[in-house]
């Protein structure tokens, strides 16, 4: 059981980042470890449990047949959604989305989906009447800081690992029957960073995030691509610091992607 | 009686055995982890069947809104959420009123059971999640419930547990699946005790049934709580083992290294001779 | 024989005096939470082993400030409510995150306390525990303290809401030892193995060679009351089942426990 946050823990946090060290001992570019487990909720058509550290976040997909856009008849869509639940931290509400959950929900999104992860045209069932549409959540059971990378590696070990449901003449899911697995084009991953004491540190721990002055994400896919980016909190980086981070990223997502790409 | 039987339904009293290979009475396979997440003050992990569960306790903690603090006793709120994956038919992120009937049932199950009174004017928050389900997902949640307020070190008069009862494809049966739920003459009867005393703090039903073949469910049911009780009670021992120390296992320990098995055997001549001769730090 | 229970679990089925977490009904005695209790011994009580802080008048406290208003300081202290110190209350002026120490002088009916003579820490770090063990990390008569402060050589203060305060010494080893003692503050031989581990006696008459040798079985669910760790030389040869005394009310009976330090042989 986790007390408040001391102001105490923090002053120590950004003395130690001034040392060039972090409390777990980590390197300032190294993410912690994580396990994966996929598949293992068997009313999701595909489903991950990621434990990044002490984070905690499960994923799960669910596909469903709906009306495409006029403008994009042959053409189906992702819609991810997230939550921080109560469960995970004292200081989370339940209720109302609050602003994280949505940010965090919204960049992963686009991280999968301008990483045209999914090719949506083989989602189409009848042009302009039906198409696959992808219901990706995750759930954030304890957080310890990073619900962006956790959620990013959730939703794409989730997707490499989905199914297509069998649908019968009307368009109708075929209950626990599948015609294959979901094929995808790119695999993005989300890597964040945070800046302290004016050192960048990658994978920020929940005290970590309390002690930073500002944090960036950006989705890196295995083709040297960039898929999505935020800033976020209220400091500054430069267009130097940028770049690092983004060299960074590439370097620690294709570690993540050989890790989930073994699954 | 109850509700006619279809000709492709399976027949219990005929085939003497359950679609799942159970027996009548049996429960499906259980299991429960106590202390999974850190950041809460009690926390369970439960498995029954194809239910898979997380329970979380915050609390005693100052109760929010203040409006809703009572000056007498701590307030016990409980929200029980389904993930939108847990289910055949993805269902909605926002609560509905099947979530809210249920969080209400089970808060009042468990206030029978915590000493309340010894912290006023504070709540104890409870949080259910369920990330996969299979009938019997309410009786899950409030089973991992009690034991995560146990973790948490929650006075208690008993601990609650709980388990689905009932009928279907005609036979009085425990602990019903989604198959059996969806039974033509299908009854749930989902059932809370103390197992200490066999008062019953949670109750419903929903079917067609006579007073002789609801007892006959419920004295299923409460026997298969107490055997639930006996699975709660070890999980909850699980966190702490009786083994004994010695200044070799705690050298280990504290250093971070595993202590080998012939340290908790009798630790060894020598290394008791290194340990004394070691200077003591002033 | 020791034995773990759960809420509502039997505790005694004879008349006994009471101790601390347990209830009576129909003549018997049952625990109240999740603990540790012996089953012999003329009392029947239960060692709680989780939760939050109780506030007793009399401990000593450290707390950290939540939250700053005009009338005064909201000082967290681990426990189900915040207590609150008004500006005339402190000498220093103080800012939130700061840590304080006092002593709880008030309890009032609600769990809320008041503190005497509240005053800043400067410097030092703080270790969080679970607020119920944390008599274990101050022993009898302050016997485990002693022997934590000789071992790191730290300043410290043992704030019985279940916070530590070191300032100077060792304080990686501080932090790695109370760790253990946290973890495993309800097994048999806790003192000595910490005395083994720093090499120090915590209480110093001289030690004592015992004969007797007698291996403890590893896979032991419970205890012998007597638990006899072979010895090669001068270390205490046995160990009481140790309990703590802890001092202060509970609402209905008294939280006594013996904390029992070795016996000389």
């Amino acid at each position: 059981m986790r007390s408040t946050v001391l102001e105490h823990d923090i002053a120590q946090v950004v003395e130690m980042v001034r040392q060039g060290k972090r409390l777990d001992g980590r390197g300032f570019e190294e993410m912690r470890a994580f396990t994966v487990e996929v598949n293992k909720y068997l009313n999701a058509e595909g489903s991950a449990r990621v434990v990044l550290g002490e984070t905690e976040v499960v994923a799960g997909l669910k596909m469903e047949v709906g009306k495409p856009y006029p403008d994009n008849p042959d053409a189906g869509a992702i819609s991810v959604g997230a939550e921080m639940l109560a469960l995970a931290h004292s200081e989370y509400e339940s209720g109302a989305p609050s602003f994280d959950e949505i940010e965090v929900a919204r960049v992963v999104d686009r991280g999968i989906r301008e990483g045209k992860a999914l090719d949506f045209e083989k989602f189409c069932i009848k042009s302009g009447e039906a198409v696959w549409i992808a219901y990706l959540d995750f759930y954030a059971i304890n957080s310890d800081g990073n619900l962006f990378d956790a959620g990013s590696i959730a939703c794409l070990a989730t997707l490499m690992n989905g199914k297509k449901p069998k649908i019968d003449a009307n368009n109708k899911i075929i209950d626990n029957e599948f015609e294959g697995k979901l094929e995808l084009k790119r695999l993005p991953l989300l890597t964040t960073f945070v800046k302290i004491a004016g050192k960048i540190l990658v994978d920020p721990t929940y005290l970590e995030e309390k002690a930073a002055e500002t944090r960036f994400s950006v989705a890196t896919t295995e083709d040297g691509l960039m898929s999505a980016m935020q800033k976020g909190m209220n400091g500054s980086f430069t267009l130097d610091e940028v770049n690092y981070m983004i060299d960074v990223a590439f370097k620690v997502g294709k570690e993540t992607r050989k890790q989930i790409q073994k699954l | 009686m109850s509700g006619k039987q279809r000709e492709d339904c399976p027949d219990y009293k005929k085939d003497k055995k359950r679609v799942d290979g159970r027996k009548m009475d049996q429960l499906r396979p259980l299991s429960i982890k106590v202390g999974v997440l850190p950041n809460a003050d009690g926390s369970a992990y439960l498995e029954w069947g194809q239910n898979k569960v997380y329970a979380a306790v915050h609390g005693p903690r100052e109760a929010l809104p203040k409006h809703t603090a009572s000056p007498y006793k701590a307030v016990v709120k409980v929200q029980y959420r389904m993930a939108t994956f847990s289910v055949p038919q993805r269902k909605q992120p926002r609560p509905n009123r099947r979530d809210m009937e249920i969080s209400k049932v089970l808060a009042e199950a468990l206030e029978r059971v915590i000493f309340t009174e010894q912290f006023p004017n504070t709540e104890i928050a409870v949080f259910v999640e369920v990330v996969d389900s299979n009938a019997g997902s309410r009786v899950a949640c409030l089973t991992a419930a009690a034991c995560a307020l146990a973790d948490a070190g929650l006075p208690m008069k008993d601990l609650i547990s709980a388990t689905g009862c009932g009928k279907g494809f005609n036979e009085i049966i425990l602990d019903l699946n989604k198959e059996e739920e969806d039974a033509p003459d299908a009854v749930d009867i989902p059932l809370a005790i103390l197992p200490n005393s066999n008062e019953i703090a949670l109750l419903q039903m929903d079917g067609l049934i006579t007073k002789e073949e609801f007892n006959r469910a419920i004295q299923m049911g409460i026997k298969g709580c107490k055997d639930i009780y006996e699975i709660q009670k070890k999980a909850l021992a699980e966190k702490f083992e009786l083994t004994e120390l010695t200044p070799a296992i705690a050298k280990a320990e504290v250093k971070g290294e595993k202590a080998s098995a012939t340290d908790a055997a009798k630790p060894s001549k020598t290394e008791k001779k290194e340990v004394k001769a070691k200077k003591v730090k002033k | 024989m020791k034995k773990i229970v759960v809420p509502g679990e039997l505790v005694s089925s004879e008349r006994k005096k009471l101790g601390g977490n347990v209830y009576v009904a129909n003549g018997k005695v049952y625990s109240k939470v999740l603990g540790i209790t012996e089953e012999e011994g003329d009392i029947a009580s239960v060692v709680a082993l989780e939760g939050k802080y109780m506030p007793t008048v009399g401990d000593v406290v450290i707390g950290v400030v939540n939250r700053v208003v005009f009338a005064g300081f909201g000082i967290n202290l681990n426990s189900f409510s915040d207590c609150f110190i008004p500006k005339s209350g402190m000498r220093e002026e103080l800012k939130q995150g700061d840590v304080i120490m006092g002593k709880i002088e008030y309890v009032n009916e609600m769990r809320e306390a008041d503190l005497e003579f509240p005053r800043k820490v400067f410097g030092g770090e703080i270790i969080q525990v679970t607020a119920v063990r944390t008599p274990r990390l101050i022993g009898k008569n302050g016997s485990m303290l002693d022997l934590l402060k000789r071992g790191t050589g730290c300043e410290l203060i043992i704030g019985k809401n279940g916070r530590i305060w070191a300032r100077g010494g060792n304080i990686e080893l501080l932090k790695k030892v109370v760790k253990f003692i946290d973890k495993n503050s309800y097994k048999s031989n806790l003192t000595s193995s910490i005395e083994g581990l720093f090499g120090i006696e915590a209480n110093s008459p001289a030690p004592q060679m015992q004969q007797e040798r007698v291996a403890p079985n590893a896979n032991a669910k419970g205890f012998a009351k007597k638990a006899q760790a072979p010895v090669a030389e001068a270390t205490k040869a046995t160990e009481e089942f140790e309990t703590i005394e802890i001092e202060g009310a509970d609402e209905a009976s008294n939280q006594s426990q013996k904390d029992d330090s070795e016996d000389a042989a």
